[in-house]
């Protein structure tokens, strides 16, 4: 927090800081919240209180389809710690953020550098990498679905045409949640990149020109300064990355679904289907409370680790 | 931000063409809120005129046949503000009408499964139909089949109007199956009676097509094991916290699916689209798939047929089910659209030749399902006698037509197609999914 | 920007034109450089270039094995058919009004918020700011369930406002905007103070316009998120009616059957409104970016 240098505190009466001098002392110091009023009105409702109330959910059997609540103790609760279903879903999606994290991290550091050289293409790759980074999911989804489609897509028919056999892609256990990954990456990897990019472009050019003076070639200028100094910026992705890769649902739901044999289901779709799919109000907020625990742990230890490389 | 970077002109303004257009852009958006806000939904042509919001959920072929319906129904009346929604089959087309149920504005009126009127929560997520209602608008019980219009009722109560049954059939690609000689010289299939005469019309087709001999849909194939389960008489009962399977019939009809896979006879992958391109395009010669494939394939240039569920195990029994209409809760339901939605649902009925014809699904209204007009349908005379086969699910709250049961057995068995289990063990898989399901507290 | 030089930048257009006279002697590693980044590319663009190579197909010939590229009869009409059902102007016209109003709530609650924790004292204050700071961490997914079932009981299911409100909450736009702000030297301040004025004009005349970068920054990244924002307003909407445009492609079929040009000629009308945006706003989003990786 910056330190607050004495604001003379004449001014600004009122709700709304009229502009008139104003000697009394009091109401001045509530200038302030009166500002940040509005956003706490929101931040209370939609926030905090559904927290609050959520809790309460997780001690009855609250349905979506309404009927008689009862309180229910730690029903709930005993029931998500001992769920496979949940662990599965657990499994699913670390899978995922395993998958995707080094990917999305890599490949936008590989692409950032091909555009740090490639200077002349620099707006028209610009545009290519990160174009997809602004459709909606479901365009996105249907693209996919349509590129995977074992029998009639375009991945398939390419691969058939060269003599290989044709994957299942979205359709097999197996392989699902790679081709889930993959189109991920596809779609999402332009904001990293433009990270990347941005903490390339800001290197000044004389330590370049200094290493060339040495005579270092390319690759040794890309080993030696460049990758270095964009270690703050690796950090910073990755930690992005995590967070936003646990919290995945909506590509999966849309283009598998959580299938083939729930392969694919994450924690949020499970609490999705739990709760308005199987009606289970107070179930789904149950669970909904071990994964934010989770999350927030992970995000915690993450940023103490990001704060300390830091420092 | 802007200083810590090394661009040129931090304190430049930006050139003034895109302050224009920055400008402009802001001022449309900012215009489109302020409209917007406040308003109901955009409605270009709200009015007058009635407004009746129907929810469905015929994706497949079917869904093109109630597209040329509901023109039709629009068309003849010009007062009703008349909007069909489709949503995707199953888990999501159901938790949408929970959810707009819950908050209290579902839809007018929605086609459902039959089956699954008990996972609705009738009375709370479903409101109740005022058979006296129903009459005026010209509908009453006489006209449909008691068994199909007692499965209508919750608690003495009617919330359903029934407007089909359909049921899995068999298609055959008459190109395909009469360069095998499989056809008659009325070019019908010719009868394929048991598991083994069967298989080896699949292998012949096969070795002429080079792809497949038999399509179907491996993305939901808890139909078909239902149906192969029931041709051997099997029993599924579920009690308060043991269920009751036989467990060779099981793995009997269990078997038969893996094998079709593994021998290439069926695909290891095939979603309801692809299954029915993959009978169109002579992928394959036969065709396992819901009546409601019809459209789908008269689309195609393809020449093809239907006749009843194979014959594997004994008989031709297959599983089915019915569509009919509902009110999903609304929190202040309009008298004026409720009854709108009851002449609706009264249309469609007498007009269900149209459904049949088109979707190949058998009427639930009498008057037509006792024409002539339906006696002269062909392929649909080809299966009538299939209506008596129909198998229904089991009793329970999570049975039923894209319910619970449905969607938690389909990962074992669309296993079995893909070769990553054996029978033995999608048998124990769906065990354990029965046996969750049992064990979760019903939520309805 | 295109380029980024130690030269003092005359202006682009000299600049390009300078880089194209000076440009280094094309050898073998730069072929090989610009082919692969070419190479990559494309390859970036191909799901786009399927689309609608698919989309302009006649439906008969979609299906075809194996897939080709080039159609003989290209044709217009699985857009037509899309456009006439209507229903993706009505999504797209519902995500423009909702995400204008997230998008002008969120700039307005943020940066009031933002000014008061940075420029003025009050009791409570690092406390309130910890709380509002520690609500980053919650991952708003989880809290969907008590969310929709408030809405249910505010009766704001399938209501603009009731896809709106819940995004506005956005405590790390606060924090950025109230770092910016902690940045912004006092002395303008305090000469606007000595001229008389009260907070709420040194607000808009003095911290606004000295913060346009990072509020399109934040207005641009809030629109975004919000167009494209999918599980809360897939949750909250079950009338198509209000639909936004990614919930209503997600979830809404339309009959295709197996007509995929017309399932394609969907995709890339909804893939255009934030193209559009994009191609438009590229400098600013990029710079945007940027400056949040920059400034860490």
């Amino acid at each position: 927090m910056s330190e607050r240098t004495h604001t003379p505190r004449a001014k600004g009466a009122g709700a709304a800081g009229s502009g008139l001098v104003d000697v009394r002392r009091k109401p001045a110091t509530w200038t302030g919240l009166w500002y940040v009023l509005p956003f706490l009105a929101f931040y209370l409702l939609f926030l905090v209180w559904p927290s609050i109330v959520g809790l309460g959910y997780t001690f009855t059997d609250r349905s979506l389809a309404g009927g008689d609540v009862s309180f229910i103790g730690f029903d709930n609760w005993n029931e998500t710690l001992t769920d496979p279903g949940l662990y599965e879903s657990l499994w699913n999606t670390l899978v995922f953020t395993v998958l995707s994290v080094p990917v999305m991290v890599l490949l936008a550091l590989g692409l950032a550098l091909l555009t740090d050289h490639a200077r002349r293409l620099g707006w028209f790759l610009r545009l290519s990498f990160f174009a997809p980074f602004v459709l909606p999911v479901a365009v996105m989804a249907l693209m996919w679905e349509w590129m995977y489609n074992p029998s009639l897509g375009l991945f398939n028919g390419i691969l058939g045409q060269l003599g290989f056999e044709g994957s299942e892609w979205l359709f097999s256990e197996n392989t699902a949640m790679v081709s889930v990954v993959i189109a991920t990456a596809w779609w999402q990897v332009g904001f990293n990149y433009l990270l990347y990019l941005a903490a390339m472009q800001s290197i000044p050019k004389d330590v370049y020109e200094a290493a060339a003076i040495d005579g270092a070639g390319v690759w040794q200028r890309i080993g030696r300064i460049t990758l270095p100094l964009l270690a703050r910026t690796t950090v910073l992705i990755t930690v992005l990355q995590l967070i936003g890769s646990l919290r995945v649902f909506e590509q999966i739901y849309l283009m598998t679904g959580g299938g083939p044999n729930f392969a694919t289901r994450t924690v949020i779709q499970y609490i999705y289907d739990s709760g308005f799919v199987g009606l289970r109000i107070g179930f789904a907020s149950s669970m909904a409370y071990v994964f934010m625990v989770l999350i927030i742990i992970a995000s915690v230890a993450q940023f103490r680790l990001f704060s300390r490389k830091e420092a | 931000m802007r200083d810590a970077s090394h661009h040129p002109s931090p304190s430049h303004p930006p050139p003034a063409h895109g302050v224009g257009r920055r400008t402009l852009f802001t001022a449309a958006l900012t215009t489109a809120a302020v409209t917007a806000a406040g308003c109901g939904a955009y409605d270009p042509l709200a009015g007058e005129r009635t407004r009746l919001r129907q929810w469905n959920l015929f994706g497949g072929g079917d869904g093109l046949r109630m597209l040329q319906m509901h023109e039709e129904y629009q068309a003849e009346h010009p007062d009703i503000d008349f909007r069909a929604t489709t949503f995707e089959w199953g888990a999501p087309f159901y938790t949408k009408v929970a959810m707009g149920a819950a908050g209290g504005r579902g839809a007018d009126i929605a086609t459902v499964h039959v089956s699954r009127l008990e996972s609705l929560a009738p009375g709370r997520l479903l409101d109740p139909i005022d058979p006296a209602a129903l009459a005026e608008a010209g509908i009453d019980e006489t006209m449909f089949l008691p068994n199909i219009w007692e499965e209508c009722f919750f608690e003495g109560q009617l919330y359903a109007i029934p407007l089909d049954t359909h049921l899995l059939v068999q298609f055959y690609n008459l190109d395909v199956c009469r360069e095998v000689g499989l056809l008659d010289s009325n070019d019908r299939l010719v009868p394929l009676d048991g598991r083994e005469t069967y298989v080896d019309a699949l292998r012949e087709i096969k070795a002429a097509t080079g792809g497949f001999g038999l399509s179907l849909d491996t993305w939901g194939p808890w139909s078909n094991f239902w149906a192969l389960y029931r041709q051997q008489d099997g029993e599924l009962v579920f009690g308060e916290d043991d269920f009751e399977l036989d467990e060779d019939k099981a793995l009997a009809a269990m078997d038969f699916l893996y094998r079709l896979s593994e021998e290439g006879l069926s695909p290891r992958v095939s979603q309801g689209a692809d299954t029915s391109a993959n009978l169109a395009n002579g992928q394959s010669g036969l065709m396992i798939h819901g009546n409601w494939e019809m459209t789908t394939l008269d689309a195609t240039d393809v020449s093809f047929s239907v006749t009843q569920f194979p014959n594997i195990f004994g008989n031709h029994r297959t599983r089915g089910d019915s569509h009919c209409y509902v009110f999903p809760h609304q929190r202040d339901r309009d008298p004026e659209r409720t009854r709108a939605a009851l002449d609706y649902a009264a249309w469609m009925l007498r007009h269900s030749l149209s459904w049949s014809e088109g979707a190949g699904h058998i009427p639930a209204y009498l008057p037509v399902a006792e024409s002539e007009e339906y006696d002269r349908l062909h392929p649909q005379s080809e299966y009538r006698e299939a209506a008596e086969n129909v198998q229904f699910e089991p009793d329970a709250w999570f049975s039923g037509s894209a319910g619970r049961l449905q969607d938690d057995a389909t990962g074992p068995i669309t296993a079995l197609h893909q070769g990553t289990q054996t029978p033995e063990e999608a048998l124990e898989q769906l065990k354990r999914t029965f046996r969750t399901m049992i064990n979760a507290p019903a939520p309805v | 920007m295109a380029t980024t030089t130690d030269r003092p930048a005359p202006t682009v257009a000299a600049e390009r034109r300078g880089a194209a006279r000076r440009g280094p002697r094309p050898n073998v590693g730069r072929i090989a450089l610009y082919t692969v980044a070419l190479l990559a590319a494309l390859l970036w663009l191909l799901p786009l270039l399927w689309s609608f190579a698919t989309s302009i197909k006649p439906e008969g010939e979609t299906t075809v094995t194996p897939p080709t590229w080039f159609t003989a009869n290209p044709t217009f009409d699985a857009y037509a058919q899309v456009l006439g059902r209507g229903d993706l102007i009505r999504w797209t016209f519902n995500s423009l009004v909702t995400t204008s109003i997230v998008t002008v709530l969120t700039l307005i609650v943020c940066v009031l918020a933002a000014y008061g924790f940075s420029r003025f004292d009050f009791r409570g204050r690092p406390w309130l700011f910890a709380l509002i700071i520690g609500g980053i961490l919650i991952p708003p997914q989880t809290l969907i369930v008590p969310q929709f079932i408030l809405m249910t009981q505010l009766g704001l299911v399938d209501t603009y406002w009731g896809i709106a409100l819940p995004q506005v909450v956005a405590p790390v736009f606060v924090f950025i905007l109230k770092r910016f702000f902690d940045a912004i030297p006092r002395d303008y301040e305090d000469a606007a103070k000595i001229d008389g004025a009260g907070s709420v004009r040194i607000l808009w005349n003095v911290m606004l316009p000295l913060s346009r970068p990072i509020l399109t920054a934040v207005g641009i990244f809030t629109f975004i998120g919000a167009w494209n924002n999918f599980l809360w307003p897939f949750l909250v909407t079950t009338d198509p009616d209000t639909m936004t445009l990614p919930v209503g492609m997600g979830t809404v079929m339309g009959n295709y059957g197996i007509q995929y040009a017309q399932v394609m000629a969907s995709a890339v009308l909804g893939a255009l409104p934030l193209l559009i945006v994009f191609l438009l706003f590229q400098r600013h989003i990029v710079t945007g970016v940027a400056g949040a990786g920059i400034k860490g």
